[in-house]
């Protein structure tokens, strides 16, 4: 791990200091004491950076941006890393056993991954929360918590189909190669070959994307807020945007802080996965 | 068998996939209403007399098994009926007028997007590739690869806010037709264009980019070199063409993105695009409407892609040999 991070150029050292950064906002964030994210101060309404008690201002609502970002992030990270944590192993076990299968399997997986591509991944998102996340009386919207949870399935369905062609390309690429062939030749079981010799070559290939999928995700979850179907009555990145957008006419400077942390984060995400693809070459090059 | 009956086969076998595909994709938007934690019925009939449950119930469908209620949707479909916003006084306003009114100008949008992106990106891949490894190239490569990885509603936010609200150049919301003035519907359009512009320059420059720097090393640009051409001419006439499909594949295929990016983008700009109605549907409620704005999405994707595919292999022998291979 240390090794890791020593190969790295600077951006990318940057991108894995954010990302470690708002990782441990997510998860340690509750431990500073900070105002209550959806507690609004009637004393400081898009109160501008450094404002006494608020370190990041407030937005036009006077909610406190700072324990909005450190709360949201906790949401915004959950989504995004269980989302494409759970898609991303759903994706790669079906891509890798379709590709290793051939014959009808790999024509029912490989079509079943065409026809949710043939979606533009934010509107199928969109279509599979709006349709999940119906309430029954329309003046009751949807607890928050549960929002989370629809938008979390949502997003795995997005992820599944990417990540799942990544691996079955990847995988066909493997199949052939000789000490798989020597391996099947000696009467190594296919389950074996798989996880022996098939998921280690192909991890490579299926991390440095996870990196770009979390980003993918981060930008949905901010996304699906601004159409109205995010976290909106919570405390998420997504929900931030979603309500300085409305407001940025009259307070734009309480805009920057939501907008300027989920770029920085979707930039390191995609920094993080350019460089590990490019030691995924490396390694290639050197076979 | 001779080439063009191969290539007669290649095309059909296409087309089929498309077929499925499209067929799928419908598919599973359909089943998605059964998905609705609320019944449909609790949603769109309103009668209060059972006679007139009844009447409802059969005219939308609703009696229909999953398969059969696709099969009814897809048949008022392709006869251009694309389902209704369903009003509880029981009142029926069709999808089609409203799909006409906003998807020309979500349209609009994304071929203004293309133009600008790809009037940027061709002298700007061409020079980062002519100057490959010098510090302007790593400057501008650098740059893009951020600005390509920046959301493009983050774009929209603070173009909004800067060129918007504080210097007021632009409109910061609202659409302007063109019938209603040429000058004033660019203008209305511009802050939108730019937002989704800005990642989509990033990402064709850094192919062209790659690609150019593939064909400059070619030995037919070094003899053109050696015959004295001008540096210019060798980069727009020699290089620029082979150099080009890779990007113009990927301008094509990038079509599915960027109506993914006006729906937002729409939304923060209250333009009254396709965006703008499924977000309309969304919010009240209209999965009949929704189902058919999604379908329309998929297959306009599907078939775009199709004929790109088909069409590179018609303008790029190179891949027709690699893909019968």
């Amino acid at each position: 791990m240390r090794n890791l991070f020593a190969q790295m150029n600077l951006l990318s050292k940057l991108s894995a200091v954010w990302m470690a950064l708002m990782t441990a906002l997510a998860v340690f964030g509750w431990l500073i004491p900070l105002p209550d994210p959806r507690e609004y101060d009637p004393e400081a309404s898009a109160a501008g950076l450094f404002s006494p008690g608020h370190l990041l201002g407030t937005d036009a609502g006077g909610y406190d941006l700072l324990s909005n970002v450190v709360n949201g992030a906790r949401t915004s990270l959950l989504i995004a890393f269980i989302s494409v944590g759970f898609g991303g192993l759903v994706g790669s076990a079906v891509g890798i056993i379709a590709a290793y299968r051939r014959g009808r399997l790999d024509y029912v997986v490989s079509t079943g991954f065409n026809i949710l591509l043939s979606i533009p991944n934010l509107v199928l998102g969109l279509a599979l929360v709006a349709v999940l996340a119906t309430s029954s009386d329309p003046s009751v919207p949807i607890a928050s918590n549960r929002r989370v949870i629809i938008i979390i399935i949502a997003l795995t369905v997005v992820i599944i189909p990417i990540l799942g062609r990544i691996a079955r390309g990847a995988t066909l690429t493997w199949i052939n190669r000789e000490f798989v062939v020597a391996a099947r030749s000696m009467g190594m079981r296919d389950k074996d070959i798989i996880v022996r010799h098939i998921v280690p070559n192909v991890l490579p290939a299926i991390y440095s994307v996870l990196f770009l999928a979390v980003g993918v995700v981060i930008v949905a979850e901010g996304a699906l807020s601004l159409l109205g179907v995010g976290v909106v009555d919570g405390v998420s990145w997504g929900a931030m945007i979603a309500r300085v957008a409305g407001e940025f006419t009259y307070a734009p400077q309480s805009m920057y802080v939501p907008v300027v942390v989920v770029a920085l984060t979707v930039i390191a995400c995609n920094q993080l996965g350019d460089f590990l693809r490019g030691r995924l070459d490396l390694r290639e090059g050197r076979i | 068998m001779n080439s063009l009956t191969f290539k007669f086969i290649a095309v059909l076998r296409r087309v089929a996939q498309i077929v499925v595909v499209i067929v799928g994709s419908t598919l599973f938007v359909s089943l998605l209403l059964q998905l609705l934690p609320v019944g449909l019925e609790d949603l769109y009939v309103f009668a209060l007399d059972e006679a007139g449950r009844q009447e409802q119930i059969r005219l939308l469908h609703l009696d229909a098994n999953p398969v059969m209620f696709y099969l009814y949707w897809l048949g008022d479909f392709v006869r251009g009926d694309f389902g209704s916003y369903v009003y509880p006084t029981g009142v029926l306003d069709p999808v089609a007028p409203r799909l006409g009114a906003a998807l020309p100008i979500s349209l609009r949008l994304v071929v203004y997007v293309q133009i600008v992106a790809l009037a940027i990106s061709i002298p700007l891949g061409i020079f980062t590739a002519y100057r490959s490894g010098r510090r302007s190239d790593k400057v501008i490569s650098y740059g893009l690869f951020t600005a390509a990885s920046i959301p493009n509603f983050v774009f929209a936010l603070l173009l909004a806010s800067f060129f918007g609200v504080s210097l007021a150049w632009f409109p910061p919301l609202g659409y302007t037709a063109p019938g209603d003035g040429f000058v004033e519907h660019l203008r209305s359009m511009a802050l939108p264009v730019m937002a989704l512009a800005i990642p989509t320059v990033a990402t064709y420059t850094r192919l062209l980019r790659t690609d150019v720097i593939a064909t400059l090393r070619e030995d037919y640009v070094t003899m053109a070199a050696s015959k004295g051409l001008s540096n210019r001419r060798i980069l727009f006439t020699h290089v620029l063409r082979p150099s080009s499909v890779t990007l113009f594949t990927s301008a094509a295929l990038n079509m599915g993105a960027l109506i993914g990016g006006t729906l937002v983008i729409e939304q923060i700009f209250s333009i009254p695009g396709l965006g703008s109605e499924i977000g309309l549907a969304i919010f009240s409620r209209q999965y009949f409407a929704l189902q058919s704005y999604v379908a329309i999405i998929a297959i306009g994707y599907v078939v775009f892609n199709g004929i790109v595919d088909v069409a590179v292999g018609f303008v790029d022998p190179r891949s027709r040999e690699r893909s019968n291979a």
